[in-house]
């Protein structure tokens, strides 16, 4: 069985093979320039330079940066488990690395067409907690350990909010396949039709990357780098491109689902380059918003993350469902979804907004209390 | 159904034991802190200090009033100028000095100043602690740095600066003084206006903050906490307006309080502290006249009178109290550092229990510790 | 002094007149107290069996309320004992008061403060592995500063002689106290 590959005609697996082969390739350079573009991006709002120094403006940073790692000792703590400290790293990459098959970068390109692309991309993508609580359990660390219980806390309670915002988009374009979901936004994207929607995805994407202010897995200043704290030298520069290969394709499945992909709103046919340049533009609107986030926002406590998920996120996105099925089964305008979903905004702002505004003096458990005073 | 599966006897449920320092990221220097953690929530908190104790108390007693000035600093590093004039001050009082006029102007001015920079210092390391990735850290090195750089052009150095004698000072400040002081302050201005958007307007800055490491002012007096620390809890105790020393008897100022005793308070006591700082050196400017910085009949060899006080003044973190006792002679027969830092952490346990893990932390952020002072 | 001793009443010198004595005397009717003025603060010099208790008198008094413990320390007085210093403030009427109290070098012992203020927790691990004096009924009595298995010296007394200091940069970088001065 064979399939068109670029300008070939070859076997199917070899064309999957290849084509794994080259996101591979993509995912490594795109992750180190992420690197070098945050830290640009947080030295600007930080009112310094960034790296200048290695190559014109700092681009080798992070070459430099990955040789060091590199030639840096493994280093395996003596009691840590060794199994599950050694394949930590590559339960965390490879789950991400498998995400990358559906997601269409251009059009009639991608690895594989699913028609449960969504589905795939969620299941596949999920599977990093694996790793995170592996890494944080096989350390032997209490850092570690407490930041991968965390990680899990977190990646749960996050993974709904964030697949029932995609759902909703899935109900308004019909179709979970994203191939046919960029098509479909060739007039309107559907961040008009959702944009409550997109909202909760973007929040619940902050989340799943572990990104600030959802960091507490990796609380630097709490769990001191978390599940990572005992990995050095190549293992960690594992985690840390799993990382930012996670965020390219959060951002790469955020334009493709809610911005249109690679299509141009303003009808005709682009080219290929044209493609190219339109799918980094939107991704990179929402790589900036995450750097953005982060230059800004001071970390959350875990109770608060979880009570936002369960309380705040989760019902939303369950009525946004709700109202996208009653919309298109009773056969409204779909202007209504717009309303509904700048009014589920507002509304999102000012819940999130009265939780902070009044404060309580939360009461410790008075047992404890009178246990500390004796 | 874990215990009909799992023979009771050989597994118990354990707290964990969680030991944060002596190197952590968030305890400000060498301090340990062995945490109880159930789940999440801190159930004991058993701190351990002395790590970085190096006896300056026993070293002064071997050197003469002057070389011991420099100790002064090293235990108080983040506000030198607040450390070395408690101890000025007391030799001064046990010898009977007279300071010139504007040598005690420009004493206030380099004490609030100080406590501009160690408050912006505060500022930089509490947004640390709650998680915002530097962005308020620098901005506060970079007002705190244009302090330092002042500093630096009166008395040499950044942050050791023995500049105050007993007596006076130890030279005149530049002549572009009164200009410098003034650059400074505008952009302390700026700097002070910026973490009201940076932080303090924070809905997660505040959720994080608010309600969280709450100590009653009764608690906070009978564990002799000082500084913003107890003024957060709604006391207004300070010394500068109790017992003024120097010229604040002069000065209008407020001393900010707080109403909850909780983290957020005990960060705005600073913020609003800092705006009152730089209030009272534009005020003290307008006082300072040209004249003479030491008495005019200064000993060659500075000797006291046996007798013994207790001095105390209001540094950034508290009252920072030198009881100096002395049998004659040229050097102290017992000095004593009162550390508002080393009292201050007392309620360290009685704060955090019962707080989340991230709590903890900030909540010992909010005490503003330098451990250079709780150890000395 | 109490009303027993009017004889002690006459010894203080006129500028006690300016200072708290008068409520101090009324507060600690009943315990032995001598007065002094200080160069800034009164202060009192209370026998041990009794500074607790005086403590205590003076933290509830309703006129003086010394709510606040500044500082415990003590100070080695060689051959005369070791004194324990406790300086105390009141947050609401606004006066200081320093109390002595001074212990036998034999029996360096005196009842912890801690039960009066527990600020004194800290502040008497500190003086208790400084200068071995005992704080009977401290709830708490390990070391602060110092390393959990040194009990047998104390850093500030004044037998105990600073080390040597050490001379690296060979013999002409050295001086000795007689070129400094």
């Amino acid at each position: 069985m064979n399939t068109h590959f670029i300008f070939w005609d070859i076997n199917v697996w070899a064309d999957g093979a290849l084509r794994l082969l080259m996101i591979t390739g993509l995912m490594t350079v795109v992750a180190m320039g992420l690197i070098y573009l945050e830290r640009k991006v947080l030295a600007r709002f930080h009112q310094r330079v960034g790296p200048q120094r290695t190559g014109p403006l700092g681009l080798l940073q992070s070459v430099a940066d990955a040789l060091k790692l590199v030639g840096k000792e493994d280093l395996r703590p003596t009691n840590a488990d060794p199994w599950t400290f050694e394949l930590a790293p590559y339960l965390v990459f490879i789950p991400i690395f498998l995400g990358f098959v559906v997601i269409p970068f251009v059009a009639d390109w991608q690895v594989r067409v699913l028609d449960l692309g969504i589905l795939y991309f969620v299941a596949a993508s999920s599977l990093t907690i694996v790793g995170w609580v592996a890494a944080g359990w096989g350390s032997d660390n209490r850092y570690a350990m407490i930041g991968g219980l965390r990680s899990a806390a977190q990646a749960i309670s996050y993974e709904l909010p964030l697949v029932l915002s995609l759902l909703s988009v899935g109900i308004v374009a019909g179709t979970l396949n994203l191939n046919e979901m960029v098509q479909g936004q060739s007039a309107v994207p559907n961040i008009v039709w959702q944009p409550m929607a997109f909202f909760i995805f973007f929040i619940a994407a902050l989340a799943e990357l572990n990104r600030t202010p959802f960091d507490i897995p990796v609380g630097e200043s709490e769990v001191v780098g978390g599940p990572f704290v005992e990995y050095s030298g190549i293992r960690w520069s594992m985690f840390f491109l799993g990382e930012y290969a996670g965020m390219f394709i959060m951002s790469i499945l955020a334009g493709a689902v809610f911005l249109g992909g690679y299509e141009w709103p303003f009808g005709g046919e682009l080219g290929r380059g044209w493609q190219v340049v339109l799918v980094g533009v939107k991704s990179s609107i929402f790589i900036f918003l995450v750097f953005w986030v982060r230059a800004s926002m001071p970390r959350l406590r875990i109770d608060q993350l979880m009570g936002y998920a369960w309380k705040v996120l989760v019902p939303l996105s369950l009525v946004q469902v709700l109202l996208n099925g009653a919309v298109l089964v009773y056969g409204g305008p779909k202007i209504i979804l717009t309303v509904t979903g700048l009014a589920g905004i507002v509304f999102l702002f000012w819940i999130t907004d009265r939780a902070v505004s009044k404060p309580r003096v939360r009461p410790a458990n008075p047992a404890m209390q009178t246990e500390a005073a004796s | 159904m874990a215990s009909e599966m799992l023979p009771d006897e050989e597994y118990e449920v354990q707290d964990l034991l969680l030991n944060v320092g002596p190197q952590h990221p968030s305890t400000h220097g060498v301090f340990r802190m062995v945490m109880t953690v159930d789940g999440e929530l801190v159930k004991d908190v058993v701190p351990y200090i002395g790590y970085l104790h190096r006896g300056a108390e026993k070293l002064c007693e071997t050197m003469d009033y002057r070389q011991g000035i420099g100790f002064m600093d090293r235990t108080e590093y983040l506000a030198g100028h607040n450390a070395e004039l408690s101890y000025v001050m007391a030799v001064e009082k046990l010898a009977g000095l007279e300071v010139p006029e504007r040598a005690q102007w420009i004493r206030m001015i380099l004490c609030e100043l100080n406590r501009l920079s160690s408050h912006f210092m505060f500022m930089g390391a509490f947004g640390i602690d709650v998680g915002v990735f530097g962005t308020p850290f620098i901005y506060a090195w970079r007002e705190r740095e244009a302090i330092i750089d002042l500093f630096e052009e009166i008395s040499g150095d950044r942050m050791m600066y023995a500049y105050f004698r007993p007596g006076g000072l130890a030279w005149d400040v530049p002549t572009n003084f009164v200009q410098r002081v003034k650059e400074v302050l505008v952009s302390s201005k700026t700097g002070i206006k910026d973490f009201d958007g940076l932080l303090t307007d924070n809905e997660i800055f505040r959720a994080r903050t608010q309600g969280i490491g709450y100590i009653s002012a009764e608690d906070a007096i009978d564990y002799g906490m000082s500084g913003p620390s107890l003024r957060g809890s709604g006391v207004p105790m300070d010394v500068r307006k109790d017992e003024p020393y120097l010229y604040y008897d002069q000065i209008k100022f407020e001393v900010p309080v707080g109403k909850n005793g909780d983290v957020f308070d005990r960060y705005i006591c600073r913020l609003e502290e800092m705006r009152q700082s730089v209030s009272i050196i534009e005020q003290c400017l307008e006082h300072l006249q040209p004249g003479p910085i030491m008495p005019e009949r200064m000993p060659r060899m500075l000797r006291t009178p046996p007798g013994e006080v207790y001095v105390r003044t209001e540094a950034p973190r508290g009252e920072y109290g030198v009881y100096l006792v002395s049998k004659g002679g040229n050097r102290p027969y017992r000095l004593k550092v009162r550390s508002a830092c080393l009292s201050n952490l007392q309620p360290l346990k009685q704060m955090s229990v019962g707080q989340y893990v991230a709590d903890a932390i900030i909540v010992l952020g909010s005490i503003d510790i330098v451990l250079s002072e709780v150890d000395r | 002094m109490t009303s027993e001793q009017p004889e002690g009443a006459q010894q203080p010198t006129a500028s006690l007149d300016t200072t708290i004595w008068a409520e101090v005397d009324r507060a600690l009717s009943g315990i032995t107290v001598t007065p002094e003025a200080g160069v800034l603060d009164l202060i009192v010099t209370i026998p041990r069996d009794e500074v607790v208790r005086g403590l205590r008198a003076l933290k509830t008094d309703a006129a003086l309320h010394f709510d606040y413990l500044r500082c415990l320390t003590a100070v080695d007085q060689e051959a005369d004992g070791i004194d324990v210093v406790y300086h105390l403030y009141s947050t609401t009427s606004k006066h200081n008061l320093t109390v002595k109290t001074n212990l036998p070098n034999d029996d360096l012992f005196v009842d912890t403060a801690t039960t009066v203020w527990r600020a004194a927790n800290w502040l008497e691990r500190e003086t208790a592995e400084m200068f071995g004096v005992r704080f009977r009924g401290h709830p708490d009595p390990r070391t602060l500063l110092m390393p959990e298995d040194m009990d047998d010296t104390f850093p500030l007394r004044k037998d105990h002689p600073l080390a040597e200091i050490e001379i690296l940069q060979g013999e002409g970088m050295g001086y000795t106290e007689e070129d400094s001065e």
